[in-house]
């Protein structure tokens, strides 16, 4: 019944092996926690599923960004300048001016508008007709469309704005971009407030992430004590714990996607509408396949230093008595 | 294996739960513990366990000083030490070779040698075919038996026993301590605290009694020049 080496400690596991023994306690410590996962699905279930709605805010705030902003580049190069022409001006000349600009370097093409069509335009559409029809001459200048390059940036922009202002026939040129840089100047604000909402939710997941494995720190109390008699170092002990929070947050992140997903579904119908409104032609889009990866992999990240702090904290505190 | 030198175990609040203890348990050698409740045999034990530090004196494992050695070695220190505790500590969400393994799963070996050794253990205390029970499924003897294999399975130097028998029957307990007896035949050295005295007397080992914190009789070699 008894074995005669009982007491002989030859045959303890070589270095080579402990590495290699090492490495699969990792693996079972990973496979282990995603089993403790499965065995109370309605505890982790709820847990990730708040890790995943907390996640989706700052998720889906990003990915609405990311449209506005490819929608307001599609508008800033359909930038024009109306050039107003001096009133003395004759039409031959104007139109002669046109074509020489549109050979110019930056721009796309111009658009020549004679006053009397300007005029004839004006009364159409402003509602102005009888008070347009008292006046003894026409009020309106040629106008001159020029229309930029469509690479140009707002640098090259500013400075045919500039040239074309200088020139003699010019009156008044005029770019119509402040309410553009009004709407960078929100982008921008909404920007930092979405890094703000995201450092915030971050913030909350590491404490939700937290809470659940010191609870679960407390529910195997007994099982801490009992590897901790036996031998096991707090590395050991840490690992499937610190395992866990990965699950946590990876699953997290993953519903949090399938949220963002399903909401871009829901609301993509009505903003398909707005895009046509601005006549732009652009594609709207949800996370690309680095989004989706950065996503996971930073949910489990702070799932598992959401983990760490709480093993860090409570772990340590367990000791046999 | 286990040398005691005017140990003192006070704890917070002043409470003397051990009192000068001298004694020395050489390699290979059995002995009981028994005395009151009360009377200190789990404050011994807890310190040989590294659950406890002595306020003075010196308490020696192999040769390690058990008071000054730093946290972190402390659980290779546990791993020359199988503990068997009177409740068992089994693990209930798992089943009884996975109890048994715990030792050798926490010390790194590979899955064949956790298993031969696991059944190699579970077949010394009689219990082979219940490798895949739960441990909650089986009686208070069965359980006590696990918790032996768990405590023998990686092949410590050192037995320590806690009222190993305090909840069983006296022919139950009598197997227990006969596994204990058997351990001790191959070499390993084994210290078991009990008021069983009955069975303590028919098995014919070195006694050590504890009497209010103090050591009053002692059948193992006193170390010379410490007696207080």
């Amino acid at each position: 019944m008894v074995m005669a080496t009982s007491t002989t400690r030859r045959d303890r596991p070589e270095a080579a092996n402990r590495l290699l023994a090492y490495f699969i306690h990792h693996l079972q410590s990973l496979i282990f926690s995603l089993g403790k996962i499965y065995t109370a699905p309605t505890t982790t279930i709820m847990t990730v599923a708040v890790i995943g709605i907390t996640l989706s805010l700052p998720s889906g705030f990003y990915v609405f960004l990311k449209n506005i902003e490819a929608m307001s580049g599609d508008l800033s190069s359909s930038t024009q300048i109306s050039l107003y022409l001096d009133l003395n001006i004759n039409e031959t000349v104007a139109l002669k001016l046109s074509k020489k600009l549109a050979h110019q370097a930056n721009v796309q093409e111009t658009k020549f508008i004679s006053r009397d069509s300007a005029l004839l335009s004006f009364r159409q559409s402003s509602g102005f007709g009888k008070s347009i029809d008292t006046l003894s001459s026409n009020p309106l200048p040629h106008t001159i469309i020029v229309i930029p390059k469509r690479s140009s940036d707002r640098f090259v922009i500013k400075n045919l704005l500039n040239s074309l202002q200088s020139l003699a026939e010019v009156k008044l040129a005029k770019l119509d971009t402040e309410w553009l840089e009004r709407l960078f100047t929100i982008l921008e604000i909404a920007k930092r407030a979405v890094g703000i909402i995201t450092l915030l939710f971050a913030f909350a997941v590491l404490l939700i992430i937290g809470n659940t494995i010191r609870l679960d720190i407390q529910n195997r109390y007994q099982e801490i004590i009992v590897t901790k008699l036996i031998g096991a170092t707090n590395a050991f002990i840490r690992r499937p714990f610190l395992y866990g929070g990965l699950w946590y947050g990876l699953l997290g992140g993953i519903i949090s996607w399938l949220i963002v997903e399903l909401g871009y579904l829901a609301i993509s119908g009505p903003l398909e509408r707005l895009n046509l409104l601005y006549q732009s032609e652009l594609d709207l889009v949800t996370f690309s396949l680095q989004d989706f990866i950065i996503l996971l992999t930073s949910s489990a990240l702070l799932g598992l230093f959401g983990s760490w702090i709480a093993v860090a904290k409570h772990l340590n505190q367990i000791e046999p008595k | 294996m286990i040398e005691f030198k005017n140990v003192t175990k006070r704890y917070e609040g002043g409470f003397e739960a051990l009192r000068n203890v001298n004694m020395q348990l050489d390699d290979g050698e059995m002995a009981f513990l028994t005395g009151h409740s009360g009377a200190g045999k789990s404050t011994l034990l807890k310190i040989i366990a590294l659950i406890e530090k002595p306020t003075r004196g010196q308490a020696l494992l192999n040769r390690i000083n058990l008071k000054t050695i730093s946290k972190n070695k402390v659980p290779y220190i546990r791993r020359n030490i199988g503990i068997i505790f009177q409740d068992h500590q089994l693990l209930f969400d798992r089943t009884v070779f996975d109890n048994v393994a715990l030792p050798l799963t926490i010390q790194g070996y590979r899955y064949q040698e956790i298993a031969k050794r696991t059944r190699a253990a579970l077949d010394k205390v009689g219990l082979l075919g219940k490798e895949k029970a739960m441990p909650i499924t089986l009686s208070g003897g069965e359980q006590q038996r696990i918790g032996i294999a768990r405590a023998v399975v990686h092949k410590p130097m050192l037995l320590l026993a806690d009222e190993p028998t305090g909840n069983l029957d006296p022919a139950l307990s009598r197997e227990i301590m006969q596994i204990f007896v058997d351990f001790h035949q191959v070499g390993v050295s084994v210290l078991v605290a009990s008021h069983d005295l009955s069975l303590i007397n028919d098995l014919q080992k070195p006694v050590l009694t504890l009497n209010g914190g103090q050591m009053t009789h002692n059948d193992l070699q006193p170390i010379v020049g410490y007696q207080s």
